[in-house]
Formats: C-alpha cells, sequence, structure tokens
C-alpha cells in the first residue's frame, strides 16, 4: 500500500513538469511580444532590446524556462492586465466562490445519480429504468450554459423563486474572513445570509451537476447490474439475509467503488464547467473570472487560471487513486 | 449428437450468425432508440446539406421593419420562429447553422481521430519507451479538462470558426490515442498476429491490415459520441465569444450569447437554438450508445 502511495506521488513529477512545460510554450507561442505589449507605439528597436534584456528574454530558452518554473512554484503568477492585482490574490478571492459552487453541484449530482442509479438497475428494463436513461441521457445532450438559461428563465425570472444573478443579495452586509460565503455567514450567525447564500446556489448547482448527475446515475447502475449477479449476493440472499441487508452491504459496497471513481473524475468536469455556468448566473468565481479574461485577452489571467485548473484536477486525481486503493481491499491487501 | 452433427450444428450457427457487422446491424435495428437516433442525425444532416433550400430568407438578411416596435417579435406567419435582436430570421439562421454545427463536428473529430489513431498505434504496436514518452503526454494533456484546453488553444490561435475546430479536434487528440493503443495492445497477443508473424508479414503490414480493421469498432463508437461532445463545447465556445467573430454568422453558441440580455423579452431567442443543439446532439449520443450495445462482443448472439 505505502509502495502504491510512493509511486503515485512519484508519478506526478513529470506530469507536473509537463504541465508546466505545456503552459511556458503556450506563453511563449502567444501572438506578440511582451516587449511590443507594454511599450505600444513607443516600441523601437532599442527600447525593445532594453525590455527583453530587463525581462531575460534575451536568455536562452532553457534558462527563461526555468526562471518560469522558479516563480511559478513561488507561486508568483504574473499580475492581472486590468485590475494590477496579482493573479495569486484574485484566486483566494474568487476561488472559495467556485469551491462552494463546485461542492454544491457534486452533492446534487450525487445524492440524485446514485439512488437514481441504484432504483434503475433493481427495476431493470422497466419504465423507472426507462426514465432514468432518458434523464442521463439528456443531462449529457443538453449543453449547460443553455440549461442555465432555461433554469434561470423559468426559476428566477418567470416564477422569481430564486435569485437571477450573484452569490449573495447586494443588500446583505456580513464580513468575509474566509471568502467562503457560507462559512462566512456560519461565522457571523447569520443564518438569513446563510439561506441567501443557498438560494444563490441552487440553480447555478443544479445546472452544472447535470452532467455529473447523468455519468453517475449510468456508472451506477451499470456497476449494480453487475454486482447484482455475482455469486456472493447469490449466497447472500440464499442463506436468507433480508434484502435491504444484502442490497447494503453486499450490493452497494462492491457497486460503489466504481462509482466513487468516477465521482472524484467529474472535479475538471465541474471546474471547466464552473466557465459556462458562472457566466450565466454572474457568479463571482473563477469560471466568470477566466470568461472576462478571455473577453479581454488577459492572458496573465487566463495563463494561471488554467495551470491553477489543472493542477487542481491533478491532486484530486491522486487522491482518488489513493482513496480507491484504500477502500479497495483487493488493492489494500493484495499490494504489500 | 454425432461429432459430425454437432460440427454441422455449429457450422450452421456461424452462418446464420454472419459477422460482427451485419449482426450488429440486424442489433441495431431492433433498437428503438439507436432508431431514434439514426432518425435525428439523418434529420440534422439533411438540414445541413439543404439549408439554402429550406431556408425562407437569407440568414443575414435584416428585416428592421419587424424590431420597430422593440426586441422582438414572436414567431409570425411572416417569420414562423420570430427574429432576433437585430431582425433576422430565427428559422433561417439555426437551419444554417445545422451546417456549422456539422462541419465543426466533422472537422474536429477527424483532426482528433487521424491525429490520435496514428499515435495511438504506434504507442500500442511498438510498446517500450516510444509508448511510455508518449502515454506520459497523453496523461498531461489530459490532466487539464478538455474545454478548459480548448479555450487555452482557441485563446492563443485567436477566435474563429476554424480555430475552434482546430481546439476541439487537439482535445480529442489524448482521448483516441489511448483508445487506439488500448485496442492495439489487446490485439496483439492474439493468434492471428502470431501466425502472421510467423510467416514473415512485416511488422507495418500487420498493424494495417490486421490489427487496425479490428479497432474499428471501437473507433467508431468513440467518434460518434465525440461529435457528440464536439458540438456541445463548440457551441460554448460560440457562447464564451470564441466562436465566428462575424456577428452575422448563424452559428448556434453565438446565437445564444446575444439572447441573455432578452431571456426576459424573448426568452424563444434562447430555446430555439438550444432544441438545435440539443436534437442533434441527442442524435448522436442515441447511435454511439447504439452501436457501443450492437458491436459489444458480450453480447454478441444474444438478442
Amino acid at each position: 500500500m505505502l509502495r502504491f502511495v510512493v509511486r503515485r506521488l512519484l508519478l506526478l513529477i513529470p506530469i507536473l513538469l509537463g504541465l508546466s512545460i505545456l503552459v511556458f510554450v503556450w506563453i511563449r507561442a502567444l501572438p506578440g511580444s511582451p516587449a511590443q505589449a507594454l511599450l505600444g507605439e513607443r516600441a523601437t528597436p532599442e527600447t525593445i532590446k532594453q525590455i527583453n534584456h530587463q525581462y531575460g528574454l534575451d536568455t536562452p530558452v532553457y534558462q527563461q524556462y526555468w526562471k518560469y518554473l522558479e516563480q511559478t512554484v513561488q507561486l508568483k503568477l504574473g499580475t492581472s492586465i486590468t485590475t494590477q492585482q496579482t493573479v495569486l490574490t484574485e484566486i483566494r478571492q474568487r476561488f472559495p466562490a467556485t469551491a462552494e459552487l463546485a461542492v454544491a453541484a457534486a452533492l446534487f449530482s450525487v445524492s440524485i445519480g446514485i439512488p437514481l442509479g441504484f432504483f434503475a438497475a433493481k427495476r431493470h428494463m422497466r419504465a423507472f429504468d426507462q426514465i432514468s436513461l432518458a434523464i442521463s441521457l439528456f443531462g449529457i445532450s443538453i449543453p449547460i450554459f443553455f440549461l442555465a438559461l432555461i433554469l434561470k428563465y423559468i426559476f428566477a425570472v418567470r416564477l422569481g423563486w430564486l435569485p437571477t444573478v450573484g452569490q449573495i443579495s447586494v443588500l446583505i452586509n456580513i464580513p468575509h474572513p474566509t471568502n467562503f460565503y457560507l462559512l462566512d455567514a456560519l461565522l457571523a450567525g447569520n443564518l438569513g445570509a446563510f439561506w441567501d447564500v443557498v438560494k444563490h446556489l441552487i440553480l447555478p448547482a443544479v445546472a452544472l451537476g447535470s452532467i455529473p448527475l447523468a455519468i453517475i446515475t449510468r456508472i451506477t447502475r451499470a456497476a449494480v447490474l453487475d454486482v447484482q449477479n455475482e455469486d456472493y449476493v447469490r449466497t447472500a440472499r440464499a442463506k436468507g439475509l433480508p434484502p435491504h441487508t444484502v442490497d447494503a452491504r453486499h450490493v452497494m459496497r462492491n457497486a460503489l467503488l466504481p462509482v466513487s471513481t468516477i465521482v472524484g473524475l467529474q472535479v475538471g468536469l465541474l471546474l471547466s464547467g464552473a466557465i459556462l455556468t458562472e457566466t450565466v448566473f454572474s457568479y463571482p468565481g473563477i469560471g466568470s473570472w477566466l470568461q472576462q479574461a478571455i473577453q479581454d485577452r488577459n492572458y496573465p489571467v487566463i495563463q494561471g487560471g488554467i495551470l491553477f485548473i489543472a493542477i487542481i484536477v491533478v491532486f484530486v486525481n491522486l487522491l482518488v487513486d489513493i482513496s480507491y486503493a484504500l477502500i479497495n481491499p483487493r488493492i489494500r491487501l493484495g499490494n504489500k | 449428437m454425432s461429432i459430425a452433427q454437432l460440427e454441422a450444428a455449429e457450422v450452421s450457427l456461424e452462418a446464420s450468425q454472419g459477422g460482427l457487422w451485419s449482426e450488429a446491424f440486424r442489433r441495431l435495428r431492433r433498437n428503438p432508440s439507436a432508431i431514434i437516433g439514426f432518425v435525428l442525425v439523418a434529420l440534422f444532416i439533411l438540414v445541413a446539406i439543404f439549408a439554402p433550400l429550406l431556408a425562407p430568407d437569407d440568414p443575414r438578411a435584416q428585416d428592421l421593419q419587424s424590431i420597430f416596435n422593440g426586441c422582438c417579435p414572436g414567431p409570425s406567419s411572416h417569420h414562423l420562429l420570430g427574429v432576433d435582436d437585430l431582425g433576422r430570421d430565427e428559422l433561417s439562421r439555426i437551419l444554417y447553422g445545422a451546417r456549422l454545427s456539422l462541419l465543426i463536428g466533422i472537422v474536429a473529430v477527424s483532426v482528433g481521430l487521424s491525429i490520435g489513431i496514428v499515435l495511438g498505434s504506434i504507442a500500442g504496436f511498438f510498446g517500450g519507451w516510444v509508448d511510455t514518452i508518449l502515454m506520459r503526454f497523453v496523461d498531461i494533456m489530459l490532466a487539464i479538462p478538455g474545454f478548459l484546453m480548448a479555450i487555452g488553444i482557441v485563446a492563443l490561435l485567436g477566435p474563429g470558426l476554424f480555430q475552434v475546430m482546430i481546439a476541439i479536434g487537439v482535445v480529442n487528440i489524448p482521448i483516441f490515442t489511448r483508445l487506439l493503443r488500448g485496442s492495439v495492445l489487446a490485439q496483439r497477443e492474439n493468434d492471428f498476429v502470431l501466425a502472421a508473424r510467423a510467416v514473415g508479414v512485416k511488422r507495418r503490414k500487420i498493424l494495417i491490415a490486421h490489427v487496425l480493421p479490428n479497432s474499428i469498432s471501437v473507433v467508431i463508437v468513440a467518434g460518434t459520441l465525440a461529435l457528440a461532445t464536439a458540438i456541445i463545447d463548440a457551441a460554448g465556445l460560440g457562447f464564451l465569444g470564441l466562436g465566428p467573430q462575424d456577428p452575422a454568422t448563424p452559428e448556434w453558441g453565438n446565437m445564444l450569447t446575444s439572447t441573455v440580455r432578452y431571456l426576459q423579452t424573448a426568452p424563444f431567442l434562447a430555446i430555439f437554438p438550444g432544441v438545435a443543439i440539443v436534437i442533434s446532439v441527442l442524435g448522436f449520443n442515441l447511435i454511439g450508445d447504439g452501436l457501443r450495445e450492437a458491436l459489444d462482443p458480450k453480447l454478441r448472439g444474444r438478442a
């Protein structure tokens, strides 16, 4: 087990290095040289040379890469062109909102997807099964921004049940020590504010969770169908265990193994989908931040944002792999 | 039953079953959802081809009279699906939009598929350090969520229709590479490969003539599903303003962007292009799922 973890950690090194090379190449390939961008019309061959020297752009490529790597490891991700704040500061301000949204979307998709998939498998080939298949098919066929627009139109514009935009009502003022608004509202002891933040979260979370919901439903259904025919399930039934005990202790425990991996793999989907969802709901997370950066061609922000999300995805996948090994006795005990 | 009888029964059984493809086709025909998928996709392709004949209007022509009283009058006898904020016929724009979506999907998947096939078969067939390096590279590319990578590539190349196709194609490369490698690896140890090697067939010929044809079912299933994703991602990029830069271009994602402002007064402007996307994507997903089931060797000979 320890060997597995160590090996998995070592595999991280080439991936992170490769990622940094990819982003470095990306930066170098961007249209317009940095000197040109900084100087604009004042660019003369001399001033360009001076700027290139100042930023180390006249050194060999490998030295430039090394410098980039050094800065990235120190979390110096550059400065936003529009706000002049460092990219790291902005990520700190913005990421908590996206984290709350992603967790809410994950909770939504898991809490609905697993029961839906389970009961679909239990009623294999019957009406409920067909309905769940149809739901999951629609889930992967609807673009999330379109679903977000529809939800916004029905529940916010037409029915007025939920707010149309933002993360919290403008009239509510609470201190933000953590920038996690739900946590901040609880820390301030303001339940009204907490409920307000929850209401702002519902529609974006449902829209963002639609694809994971579809995938989790399908995988759970397939896994339960698979496990149901195993010998140990038949044995458990044959020895007279009550059906729900068999379901809980034999079927679900084994079926949830593949499901847990899939849930972990949705993180990338949630974080990249957040760009579209947050744009529709003007939700102030890193998604709408990146969208704005794309409009402004704010390359330092795009670069920092993509690198940040990719690193999170890599680490979450690592955690998923390790926890999968932990909960799966076949790996935990087998690979000593 | 004598052995001869048994063999005869076996032979007749094999003959009636036919090959993988005829059987898959038979099973597809009995799968109602796959048939719905084929109908939807056929509709989509026909609309894309015959858009100029079907569309009542020029998708770029503005009927300014119709938006005289503000945005946006809904469906009427003049404009079956209403007009958009610039007075352009919504139905015509949606019909023409099918062309762009189909084009984006096909080009993007072809780019990903062709490069993925080459890289994947090289990695799977030759193994060793070539395989290790290629697969590490694929891992790195897969670490970046696909849609995000597409955004990065379009940011690099500049927004536009062609750039969107390339970006989505590149995102598909690691996916197809992995798929092909897995499929080739699984077959490399098969007896027919061993037999071909034993009689002295060259490695490249084995790969092209024996191994790749057996991977084709995997590729077709994944390609159909990738088409669905490509259409969704292209619409997403268009929605973010990274698609065709000429606002007159009737691209479905583009059309949805401008509607956000009019959601209150003219929700149909969001609904019609959105439904168009859903229908075409649904079609490809249904076909992909149907094909997967029909070609699954584990299910062979059942229905």
